[in-house]
């Protein structure tokens, strides 16, 4: 048996790895000797192929997400910039959970199709953490779908606004991987909120009369 | 602050300052106590002891609730996570859930309709669900030893009845027909006192005996007709301490309660500290109101903290979450409940 570690601050959780045997597989928020953020992927479970599993989550953060290792911290991943970027990266660590591990990791491309408005997505990024959304087609309608992505880029990776159709990070650096892996969540914001929700609501006992 | 200067008292075991705290007895410092359980899904994975077999098997339902003491600090275990052993070994419909979420009892296909349908079938003790919690607590008290308080749970019959009733015809059954609803809970009673005495012949030292007249659907009016007097004879019939859990907002009948007899009353973050303490005007010890949804599962340590503080200000005898925590509540805003404990007590060095 274990026992508990003074791992941080848990930022995120996934009560049941379906890939891995129902594990555990928290998220801690942590920051290191100069003071710079870093997080650390952890189970408390021994069930056989755990380590494995924290090993590729791990990888698959740092290729879908553009974070960093740690020195010496085998779980650890930081962003290059070395900010927070605390729900950037739960969602990075969220989608990196939902992947088989022998899934073939590689970067997302910054363009996807938009099958609610039938029309191209692209995100450029303009240097000095700045982005900018658009897409192709028809003026009728465009402006409004570009400037509910944008948003959805905004809630997911705790962006800045900067206009309609652009944010930016606050560390003023590049993420390139982190916006391609949530544009296409950012395309239906809505429904990652809905499950956040649902989430949320498991395992909190309620009493029998306020039971459904 | 109802806590003051005087003779420091010697150093307790938890199981001496839990029971102290009781009786309302001076402590060496303020017990940290569960009524309800304290299980996570870090935990489960820590001891592999998963939901939801950890409700059903004594070896892991004993390995999981002896983390509130060996991983956690508290003073105290409590083996019955769950509100739903009883109501399983009467034959209710179960839903037994994944690893984390909590069983429950379909009450949409209730068992029975009125109180000539109630059996307590003789053998119930015997059966799976409640001779897992009769095993647990054994081996609790075995591999613990006897400086651990071992906190048991006997369910109500209120609590009962909405489980075999269903609450919405249980509660319209109170409405038109109060004599055939005293009759329901004069039955299920009996399930509560045997369940509870076995408890105490395995080796619990407390009882937690939720009765969810929640402040939500039942008025502090309706706690006085239908229960206080039922909650007496509870503890002239159960020989140790038994703690009363009631969700919701109570302060209404937090004064009926006080006059129970019972030792503690396990209350929700729906009521002030301070209000509580006035309302049982020093009738029975308060245990509770660390806020469930809110704080220990979505903030973080600083606001924990400052909940405990001001339980120990208000002068609460025990001090431990609401209700059962979430089962996805962060392992360190558990820790920080003990620690603020005993951070206070070594600032204040005060005699509760």
């Amino acid at each position: 048996m274990g026992h508990i570690q003074s791992l941080g601050k848990r930022i995120e959780l996934v009560s049941m790895d379906k890939v891995c045997g129902d594990i555990s597989i928290a998220l801690y928020e942590a920051a290191d000797d100069n003071g710079s953020a870093t997080f650390l992927i952890h189970t408390y479970s021994h069930l056989d192929g755990a380590s494995v599993r924290i090993a590729f989550i791990v990888r698959a953060m740092q290729v879908l997400g553009g974070m960093d290792p740690v020195p010496g911290v085998a779980a650890g991943v930081r962003f290059s910039c070395g900010a927070t970027h605390a729900l950037g990266c739960r969602r990075i660590f969220l989608e990196a959970c939902k992947l088989a591990s022998d899934t073939d990791l590689a970067e997302k491309p910054l363009t996807i199709f938009d099958k609610k408005s039938e029309r191209t997505v692209t995100v450029t990024s303009r240097g000095a953490g700045d982005y900018g959304v658009s897409a192709d087609g028809e003026e009728d309608g465009r402006d409004r779908r570009v400037g509910a992505i944008t948003k959805g880029l905004i809630k997911l990776a705790q962006t800045e606004a900067i206009a309609d159709d652009a944010v930016r990070f606050s560390c003023g650096q590049t993420h390139n991987a982190m916006v391609g892996l949530l544009l296409p969540r950012a395309l239906n914001v809505r429904a990652v909120m809905r499950e956040q929700e649902d989430q949320a609501g498991r395992g909190v006992l309620a009493a029998p009369s306020a039971q459904t | 602050m109802m806590t003051e200067t005087t003779t420091p008292v010697a150093p307790m075991t938890s199981r001496e300052r839990v029971l102290a705290a009781l009786r309302r007895e001076p402590v060496d410092r303020t017990p940290v106590c569960n009524p309800t359980s304290v299980a996570t899904v870090e935990l489960m994975d820590l001891v592999e002891a998963n939901f939801p077999t950890a409700n059903r098997d004594p070896e892991l339902m004993a390995r999981l609730a002896a983390t509130s003491y060996t991983e956690l600090g508290f003073d105290s275990v409590m083996p019955v996570f769950s509100i739903i052993q009883e109501s399983a070994a009467l034959g209710c419909k179960m839903q037994w859930e994944q690893k984390d979420n909590w069983p429950t009892v379909r009450m949409n296909e209730p068992i029975w309709h009125g109180p000539e349908d109630i059996v307590v079938p003789n053998d119930f003790i015997k059966r799976p669900d409640t001779e897992c919690v009769l095993e647990a607590i054994k081996i609790l008290r075995r591999e613990l030893g006897p400086d651990v308080a071992i906190i048991g749970k006997t369910m109500g019959p209120w609590s009962l009845a909405y489980h075999c009733f269903g609450v919405e015809p249980f509660l319209l059954m109170s409405l038109d027909d109060p004599g055939r609803t005293k009759a329901v809970l004069d039955r299920l009673k009996e399930a509560t006192v045997q369940f509870g005495l076995a408890q105490i012949d395995a080796g619990v030292d407390a009882l937690t005996l939720p009765d969810h007249a929640t402040g939500d659907l039942v008025s502090g009016e309706y706690y006085e007709r239908y229960l206080k007097d039922l909650h007496i004879e509870m503890v002239e019939r159960i020989p140790i301490p038994l703690i009363l859990h009631i969700c919701g907002r109570t302060v209404d009948r937090m004064g009926f309660i006080a006059e129970t007899g019972m030792a503690a009353f396990h209350y929700d973050s729906k009521n002030e500290p301070e209000e509580a303490m006035e309302a049982v005007h020093g009738g029975i010890a308060l245990v509770g109101n660390i806020n469930n949804p809110e704080t220990l599962f979505s903030k973080g340590p600083e606001e924990v903290h400052a909940e405990v503080v001001r339980n120990l200000e208000a002068g609460v005898q025990l001090i431990g979450p609401e209700c059962a925590i979430p089962l996805q509540t962060a392992i360190e805003n558990l820790l920080e409940i003990p620690k603020t404990v005993r951070e206070w007590h070594a600032a204040n060095r005060t005699v509760n």
